[in-house]
């Protein structure tokens, strides 16, 4: 009998649901999707773009390429350069993510669990330098560069922009160094470790997910900047990839396929890395905003 | 070095702001407070920072807007999770200058995608030289700078809405709220300190906005999209007033130092 109860229950109350329910799922991923194209429609346009010649830009702008000229591509690397530019990007990027990660774990990890006098300030000290903007600091860092004799070679981005990715770097790695456990440093401790050993052997393997995160937002502040290379690598040898790229489409500025096809050169390696290493891409990226 | 190339600097800057140099006679002229009593009769610099202003408001309401909005659809385990996500975050592993190209071409006035499509449909009145127009120039750079923008609120967003109590929901649900109150007044307050977060650096990104002006416009049409921070490049670097240059950093300095000090007394506190 109740069994019987609850089945009619379930059918009165069917007809009314799916109605309402399928509009708001339909409404749903509507937006969703809407949005989703926002994002990928001028990605679609700067990959028809750039395959196209410019005669069949003029005839038809938005539609497919009537031929996919992927030519269009091994052109636009060579006559912009880029292979210099990608190499002088490496060539700033890894000494400043090597130097940013280690100083700041260094610093991080004695400004959090070593007991020596006058570390909060200290803390403090480094913390304005978080907050003043480069903007601040550029133009006498130009004649600072020029009187120490670096500028005109790589130096001239990776001593600055090391310095001013630190405060950051050691904010960051204090904080993660804080929340661990004192048990752990007491344990290590017992067995005989020093200061240096609980850092190397206990504290050190322990920071994966924050080295990684930091990596990543140190890897891609450097690669992606712009103002600083643009003031203190001007010279075309020394140019890497972000000023290169605006060098590139000035220059052909006219010539729309030609832009376009350095523009997608320059984009689709840091997005395909980014498709793989997804996780640690939204981390890194996003450490600035909910760390800390 | 971070003292070599921050702080010293820092002090530096405010000794130039006090000078007038070219940045390359040997002599550096002290001339007291002359750059700041210019600065408040230069009206290139209320501009800039008018602009500034216009940036902060729309550039932080409007992707802060769309991720929530974005985030609460998505909350509650809709399909196709993982895939949104990483569509909305790929312009956000962009460099600023890369979306500042993409959309000077969206934008182009001959054979833009934007124009082309406004002819397509008939709607030729429609199509203008965006990035041409001294009143449409600035909303059109904030509009590529939100589709750069707006995934990265809006994973740092969904990040919170994890953290929010189910059991509030369904007891409002019981208690028969609908959707916009529940909103209101669960995920809202809920939320508040990411919100406050993302606010707040937000705000900095747009007093310190660079890259993707210099990159469209270049401050044109005549100043119309000049920020604080393309004035004060163009100034020293490309028109040689370092001095006067120094006294729009140092204005710039002073402006995000009363920010980011805001930011991040919130972020301690709230931290604990």
């Amino acid at each position: 009998m109740e069994s019987h109860v609850g089945a009619s229950y379930q059918v009165a109350r069917r007809p009314s649901r799916p109605a309402r329910y399928w509009i708001a799922r339909g409404a749903q991923y509507g937006i969703l999707i809407l949005f989703a194209l926002y994002v990928l429609v001028p990605f679609m346009w700067v990959i028809f773009t750039a395959l196209k010649s410019n005669y069949e830009i003029a005839q038809d702008p938005l539609g497919l390429p009537p031929n996919w000229r992927f030519e269009n591509l091994a052109q636009a690397w060579n006559q912009g350069k880029f292979s210099r530019y990608f190499v002088n990007s490496v060539i700033v990027t890894v000494p400043i993510v090597l130097l940013v990660v280690s100083l700041s774990c260094l610093a991080g990890y004695g400004l959090a669990r070593l007991k020596m006098p006058g570390r909060m300030l200290i803390f403090y000290f480094f913390l304005v330098g978080l907050m003043a903007p480069f903007t601040a600091i550029m133009i006498p860092l130009f004649y600072i560069l020029r009187d120490i004799g670096v500028l005109g070679t790589y130096w001239a981005m990776i001593l600055p922009q090391t310095a001013i990715s630190l405060p950051f770097g050691i904010f960051f790695m204090r904080a993660f160094f804080s929340g661990l456990p004192y048990d752990l440093t007491d344990a290590a401790k017992i067995d005989g470790c020093n200061d240096f050993g609980v850092f190397r052997r206990v504290m050190l393997p322990l920071a994966g997910p924050a080295v990684a995160a930091l990596v990543v937002f140190n890897f891609m502040g450097s690669w992606n900047a712009f103002l600083l290379p643009l003031i203190y690598l001007q010279s075309d040898k020394l140019r890497p990839i972000m000023t290169g790229m605006m060098f590139f489409t000035t220059r052909w500025g006219p010539d729309y396929s030609m832009s376009m096809a350095g523009t997608l050169i320059v984009m689709a390696p840091i997005m395909a890395v980014y498709l793989v290493f997804q996780r640690q891409f939204i981390q890194g990226l996003t450490a600035g905003a909910v760390r800390g | 070095m971070y003292v070599i190339f921050v702080v010293y600097p820092f002090f530096y800057t405010i000794y130039l702001s006090l000078t007038k140099w070219d940045g390359a006679k040997p002599v550096k002229q002290f001339v007291g407070l002359l750059n700041y009593e210019q600065l408040f009769a230069d009206w290139r610099l209320w501009s800039a920072l008018s602009h500034n202003f216009i940036w902060i408001i729309l550039g932080t309401v409007t992707p802060v807007a769309i991720g929530l909005f974005l985030g609460v659809l998505l909350w509650r385990g809709a399909r196709g999770m993982v895939f949104f996500r990483t569509v909305y975050f790929l312009p956000v592993v962009l460099a600023p200058v890369a979306v500042g190209i993409i959309w000077k071409w969206m934008y182009n006035p001959q054979f833009g995608p934007i124009n082309s499509t406004l002819r397509a449909v008939g709607l030729d009145v429609l199509a203008k030289g965006w990035l041409g127009d001294p009143y449409l120039a600035l909303p059109a750079i904030i509009l590529a700078g939100v589709w750069g923008y707006f995934g990265f609120c809006f994973v740092v967003i969904m990040a919170g809405l994890q953290n929010i109590d189910m059991e509030q929901i369904d007891a409002a649900l019981v208690d028969g709220a609908n959707g916009p109150q529940r909103l209101w007044y669960i995920v809202i307050p809920g939320l508040r300190h990411v919100l406050t977060m993302i606010t707040a650096f937000t705000l900095i990104l747009g007093v310190n906005v660079f890259d993707i002006i210099w990159i469209t416009t270049r401050g044109g049409p005549g100043r119309a999209t000049h920020v604080i921070a393309t004035y004060t490049y163009n100034t020293a670097f490309r028109e040689s007033y370092v001095g006067y240059g120094s006294a729009l950093a140092i204005v710039m300095g002073v402006v995000s130092l009363v920010l980011s000090f805001v930011f991040i007394s919130i972020r301690e506190r709230g931290g604990d």
